[in-house]
């Protein structure tokens, strides 16, 4: 069964389903795109039970599992070559983690998006897309076909955010897809580069193939990001520059400061369920961009230029946590200390430990399930009274006990309570980027101890704004009738927060769910680079 | 018994650790359904018993432990598992039997709270999170329970949340024990760095990891790795800072204070008997990693801690507050003896004063407990906690009183009591190390020595003032109510605190009440390797000395605040200063908290003004290049065509003037041409 | 003495108040006049030159042809002012811009 295809196209099928579908019938779009992300998560789970832990990966085409190949093009482009670009896709031990969050956490953005009034036709269509572009990503072997998916991806993202969006939609919208498209398109062009540098080795035609272009054999001497050569451009070394620009492509995604500018007004402007996926996906691709593309392609240069991740990161750490603290608007508050706690991927993955790299993995996960609840609880209580300001609320605990509750543990989890799953990445980063000094890895161990302020940090922003809003007695801006309008959470809101909870606090007590599933592939990305240090 | 006592140790532990954790889960699901706390009363009964059980398997026993495997992170497995040694069944003992009472007294202390379901939901969480943090047998773990620690006593000290005083006071909890959890934190880091595992048997067992390492030529080697030598001490100090702010040492202390906002219930068992004994704890299992200097360090900061909460308890008038620092300084103490190096007097004292200082606070709140009705029932407003409000109780509560004096006596160390003991083994070991190390040392047991005779003055001065005299606003209340404004503290109130009266008497601890060498404890600790010579003399003169300074302090107490000859200055500079503790607090708020928040302020300022404005800067560029090219497009290359036309048009506007059908321009342009064809010839 | 060249300058002289005359006076009248002058300023210039043709004096004859021719171009011209007076109104060479009738 070719399961990953059927991940990637099945909501493709939705999207026909519901773009056929007259008008008439729109409230049944939602139970259309309910039901399919529902069997795509079926799937991403056979996925995970089926998923073989002791399979290496990363750079090793035979250790990934439920490969398909294809050819899709093939071109005679005379003088210079035959084009040759697969369909390929398949997943390791690192993207395989990251295909079951995205199934989760779309199945909690369809949750979200249950009252979306305004066309629901365009609104899941788009999202179906979305859906796709990002299974696709997480799947694509073949850089071209990654590029294809990585640009589809922003299109609906798009017009989610500038149709469905707050206020400053359209800011935020163009302000997001510049930023993006900015990296990727000169992503685009070390892409080509490194289609002109590389030879299948069984053709012996140039090729896309990422899993081609991580081994230094199939490298021309003479190309452009050749390894034996002295290729340079504005007289840097021209992997380097490769692998900055791919660096800064999924950086921005990421985000980290101070390219991280997009992402609140992103984040503030669009609805609920496109935050949920900017936060829970999105960013994630960021990470997973740099471990499967920077750092696999250009390892050289990974083990050259860490200490600059690493310091990109603790900055991203504190700043991000700093300016969370400043925040009046709690969404925009969400979206800052999402900057901050990417930031410990960011210093896990510069670490090029194995701690800190499955820190960084399991950081991201665990990311990905909090942030989806914070801006899932965030929407709660804007879809009541219209209103985010952290200072318009004050004593909500009486009046909303099980949100009260359910946002408590929220942001414990989040501020790294031990047993919950972000403890368990933010401990092992700080204790990978620590370790990285005894190993060799060239990054310093103050950063560890930056990084950790940060955990500190995070604790007060959040506490900070438990006790503004919660407790303390009652006082709302809206007065009468903000408390008769303030109910407590419904049964669907449950639904949907419980279990993303529930799977925090799982994680969180047996990391070892995703560690088994991680160790083989970071081990070998970690010896992979280590040969370059 | 016999059948009992065939169950593993290993199972009594975990079923000691687990009963509060079901009872806990009940009540998470229960909810309000469930106000009585049967079940978390019955978890920690139950805990009680197998904690006994597993005390009588393992004291004076071999070291039991078991594990299994939790997670491979890499090439690192990490191992769940339990230790069972002296000082781990010792504190798994200690703490549901201390915590047993405070159940019982709770019972009738929180009754008619609306929100008791919650009250023991926390409560049994804070049981389960104290014993798994004394048994577990790994670093990591222990971090584990050590944060849910923190967390339980958050979610206790913020108890009545609608106190805006009681949420100040839990985030500032939270937050400074934060600080410590990331000395945790980057101890683990260092720890599993240098020998890549965090197992405490690996690590401080017989021939752990820790004994084969050393310093050498100024690079701390252990079998798998080596660092600088300043990484041993930096490890020290960062396990040290985990401790200073879980047990409330100086510059750390000040949440513990505030922490007094929760119920007093609370209070006797966390913030004074178990959690914030926690650091000591600590210190005690990582001990081998201390070297000299953080030993001295720990031991410096104990001293100053100890000397400056016994300042700060004399300039308080809430009963509660005076408990509080009581607690700091006497966890002071602990930590000289952690950094004398004497960790089982420490860990003898911790024992002690838990009991005796969860008494006291159980005393308090049944004297608070009062206060409440009486200012319900009166109608007036007053605050029940101020000392100020009290007076002459003794007639109202002689049971209280009894039972509140004899924790006094052995918090001021008088013969005959535990504390007598313990405290005694802190301050003449100290003096016996100083002896050892020379004159500069000397300064720490003359502190301790004042700080005890402080000690027993400030202790005397709370007695003397509520339990003495008249009550003080008797005027007030008189017309108000029928018969006395007080009454003795319920059974349910008094049982529990009879028992842990019982447990501030020497024979539980030692059948020789006046050397504590003979203590069951610290023969059981099994710490015999003292690095000082022991010294005779300090034995018989340092006890007689705090006997004496007791007695005096107390006959001065007696003077001033009984027969009212009060002679100091209220509103003199040191009373102030130690009624605002040093001025600590606004410093804090002032530097760190505000610090903070004004960085944080200017961070979002740079963000949107200078980050997002480069953005917007670049905006602005790129739509001025786009609007500088629209412009050139118009009028440089569109004008140059719309030139060229313009110029054709014109020629031929000016020419078609010649062809107006008039006679004499006709004439005209002939002539003109004519010349110029003349002009041609002449000149060309 | 009066040599060759006062004639020619005069010549030249009343061939340009001729010319002015022709181009700028918008009286039909005064442009014939203007013609006469310029038909007279070359008879003196033939005149003038008959100097160098002492043989044949072909220069004094074709003055003599000249200037009968003239008078006869005059009597036409003048007529044909006439008719165009009679027919506009008007002998302003700039309002006689059409020739078909009215």
């Amino acid at each position: 069964m070719p399961i990953l295809s059927l991940l990637i196209f099945l909501p493709l099928l939705a999207t026909a389903f519901i773009l056929a579908l007259p008008t008439r019938y729109k409230s049944s779009y939602k139970y259309i795109a309910l039901a399919f992300t529902a069997v795509q998560f079926v799937l991403a789970g056979i996925c995970y039970v089926h998923f073989d832990a002791s399979q290496p990966g990363v750079q090793d085409l035979g250790g990934y599992q439920f490969v398909e190949q294809l050819s899709w093009i093939r071109l005679d482009l005379g003088s210079i070559g035959k084009l040759e670009i697969d369909y390929l896709v398949g997943i390791d031990g690192i993207s395989m983690p990251l295909l079951l969050l995205s199934a989760f956490v779309m199945l909690m953005a369809i949750g979200a998006s249950w009252n979306i009034q305004k066309s629901p036709k365009g609104y899941f269509a788009l999202l179906m897309v979305l859906n796709m572009a990002v299974m696709g990503i997480f799947c694509a072997l073949d850089f071209f076909l990654f590029y294809l998916f990585y640009e589809v991806m922003l299109l609906p993202l798009y017009f989610l955010i500038g149709i469905w969006g707050g206020a400053r939609r359209e800011y935020a919208a163009i302000k997001f897809f510049l930023y993006t498209l900015f990296g990727s398109v000169f992503m685009l062009l070390i892409i080509v580069g490194l289609y002109f540098s590389v030879i299948n080795p069984l053709t012996g035609a140039h090729t896309f193939n990422m899993i081609y272009m991580m081994n230094p054999q199939n490298y021309l001497g003479d190309s452009i990001f050749g390894w034996d050569g002295y290729q340079e451009i504005l007289g840097i070394s021209a992997r380097l520059v490769g692998f900055v620009v791919l660096f800064f492509a999924f950086a921005i995604k990421v985000p980290i400061v101070p390219l991280h500018t997009w992402l609140p007004d992103a984040h503030v402007e669009a609805p609920t369920p496109v935050s949920i996926i900017l936060a829970g996906i999105l960013l994630k691709i960021g990470g997973y961009g740099i471990i499967r593309i920077c750092y696999s392609i250009f390892p050289d240069m990974a083990a050259l230029s860490n200490w600059w991740l690493g310091l990109i990161g603790v900055i991203s750490i504190i700043y991000g946590a700093l300016n969370a603290l400043a925040q009046k608007d709690l969404k925009r508050m969400i979206a800052y200390s999402s900057v901050s706690h990417m930031g410990f991927v960011l210093l896990g993955i510069a670490s090029l430990t194995a701690e800190g790299i499955s820190g960084a993995m399991f950081q991201m996960i665990s990311h990905g399930f909090l942030s989806a609840a914070l801006f899932f609880l965030v929407g709660v209580v804007y879809d009541r009274v219209h209103d985010r300001n952290i200072y318009s609320f004050r004593g909500l605990a009486q009046l909303m006990p099980k949100y009260t509750g359910y946002v408590a543990v929220a942001f414990f989890a989040s501020l790294g309570l031990p047993g919950f799953s972000a403890f368990i990445g933010e401990a092992f980063v700080i204790i990978g980027s620590f370790n990285a000094a005894s190993v060799g890895t060239g990054l310093p161990r103050w950063m560890a101890l930056a990084g950790s302020i940060g955990i500190l940090l995070s604790a007060a922003y959040l506490l900070w704004t438990l006790q503004r809003m919660f407790f303390g007695q009652i006082r709302l801006k809206g007065g009468e009738a903000w408390a008769n309008e303030l109910n407590d959470v419904n049964s669907r809101e449950q639904l949907i927060l419980f279990p993303t909870l529930a799977l925090a606090l799982l994680l969180g007590v047996m990391p070892s769910l995703l560690f088994n599933n991680l160790n083989a592939s970071v081990l070998n990305l970690v010896s992979f680079i280590q040969q370059f240090i | 018994m016999n059948q009992l006592a065939h169950i593993s140790p290993i199972y009594t532990a975990l079923l000691t650790v687990a009963a509060p954790f079901v009872a806990f889960l009940y009540q998470a699901l229960v909810g309000k359904r469930d106000q009585s706390g049967m079940i978390s009363l019955l978890g920690i009964v139950c805990s009680f018993i197998f904690g006994g059980l597993t005390w009588l398997a393992i004291w004076n026993h071999p070291v039991v432990s078991a594990q299994l495997t939790w997670f491979i992170i890499g090439a690192s497995t990490f191992k769940v598992g339990i230790l069972l040694n002296n000082l781990s069944v010792l504190m798994l003992l200690l703490v549901p039997t201390v915590a047993l009472p405070v159940h019982i007294y709770s019972r009738a202390y929180m009754k008619g709270d609306p929100g008791i379901h919650r009250y023991w939901m926390y409560l049994s969480l804070f049981c389960f999170a104290m014993l798994g943090l004394v048994i577990m047998d790994s670093l990591l773990l222990m971090y584990i329970f050590w944060e849910l620690v923190g967390f339980a006593s958050y979610l206790l000290i913020g108890f009545w949340f609608t106190r805006e005083t009681a949420v100040q006071a839990n985030k500032k909890a939270f937050l400074v024990n934060r600080i410590g959890d990331l000395g945790f934190l980057i101890g683990l880091a260092i720890i599993f760095t240098q020998f890549k595992t965090l197992n405490l048997v690996d690590l401080f067992g017989e021939a752990g990891l820790i004994y084969q390492s050393a310093v050498t030529n100024g690079q701390w080697v252990s079998p798998v790795n080596s660092m600088d030598q300043i990484w041993l001490t930096i490890a020290g100090l960062a396990f040290f800072l985990a401790a200073m702010a879980k047990s409330a040492q100086f510059p750390l202390h000040v949440w513990l204070p505030d922490a007094m906002e929760g119920p007093t219930s609370v209070s006797s068992l966390i913030h004074a008997a178990t959690m914030v004994a926690a650091g000591v704890f600590l210190l005690a299992t990582v001990f081998p990693l201390f070297n000299e200097s953080a030993l001295l360090f720990i031991a410096i900061i104990g001293t100053i801690t100890a000397a400056s909460a016994a300042y700060f308890a004399l300039g308080q008038y809430d009963i509660k507050r005076i408990l509080a620092f009581s607690t700091i300084s006497q966890l002071g103490f602990m930590m000289v003896g952690i950094g004398i190096g004497t960790w089982d007097a420490a860990l003898f004292h911790l024992v002690t004063h838990a009991f005796f200082k969860c008494l006291l606070f159980l005393s308090a709140g049944a004297i608070i407990h009062e206060m409440v009705h009486l200012k319900v029932h009166s109608q007036l407003d007053f605050d029940p906690q101020d000392l100020r409000n009290m007076g002459g109780l003794r007639k109202y509560m002689p049971k209280t009183f009894m039972l509140m004096s004899i924790a006094s006596l052995a918090l001021a160390g008088f013969p005959l009591t535990s504390g007598y003991l313990s405290k005694d083994s802190i301050v003449i070991s100290a003096y016996e190390w100083a002896l050892s190390k020379g004159n500069f040392h000397l300064l720490i047991p003359v502190i301790l020595v004042i700080v005890s005779i402080l000690t027993a003055f400030y202790i005397g001065r709370l007695i003397f003032k509520a339990f003495f005299g008249d009550f003080r606003i008797m005027d007030q209340v008189r017309d108000k109510l029928h018969g006395a404004p007080l009454h003795e503290a319920s059974k349910t109130m008094l049982i529990p605190m009879f028992l842990l009266g019982l447990c501030c008497l020497f024979p539980v601890f030692s059948l020789n009440p006046v050397s504590y060498h003979d203590s069951w404890l610290m023969d059981g600790l099994l710490l015999d390797e003292y690095t000082f010579a022991p010294s005779h003399n300090a034995h018989v003169i340092i006890p007689l000395l705090l006997l004496i300074g007791s007695v005096v302090s107390w006959i001065i107490g007696w003077k001033w605040y009984v027969q009212q000859k009060y002679p100091l200055n209220v509103n003199s500079l040191s009373l102030k200063a130690a009624f605002n503790q040093a001025y600590i607090n606004e410093l804090y708020q002032w530097i760190f908290v505000d610090g903070t928040l004004k960085l944080a302020q200017f961070c979002y300022w740079f963000d949107r003004y200078v980050v997002d404005s480069l953005v917007a800067f670049i905006q602005f560029i790129v739509l001025s290049l786009s609007r500088l090219s629209v412009w050139v497009d118009k009028h440089i290359v569109d004008g140059f065509v719309n030139a060229v036309a313009s110029v054709a048009y014109w020629t031929g506007n000016q020419v078609r003037l010649v062809q107006n059908g008039k006679l004499q321009t006709a004439l005209y342009s002939v002539f003109l041409f004519v010349l110029l064809g003349l002009i041609y010839l002449i000149f060309f | 003495m009066i040599t060759l060249t006062h004639f020619l300058v005069v010549s030249a002289c009343i061939f340009c108040i001729g010319l002015y005359t022709v181009l700028s006076k918008k009286n039909a009248i005064m442009i014939l006049v203007g013609i006469e002058l310029m038909i007279n300023a070359s008879i003196l210039n033939f005149v003038a030159f008959g100097k160098y043709d002492k043989v044949s004096y072909g220069g004094q004859i074709f003055a003599l042809f000249a200037i009968v021719l003239a008078a006869a171009a005059v009597a036409v011209g003048l007529a044909l002012v006439l008719n165009v007076y009679r027919h506009y109104k008007t002998i302003n060479p700039d309002e006689i811009n059409e020739l078909k009738d009215k």
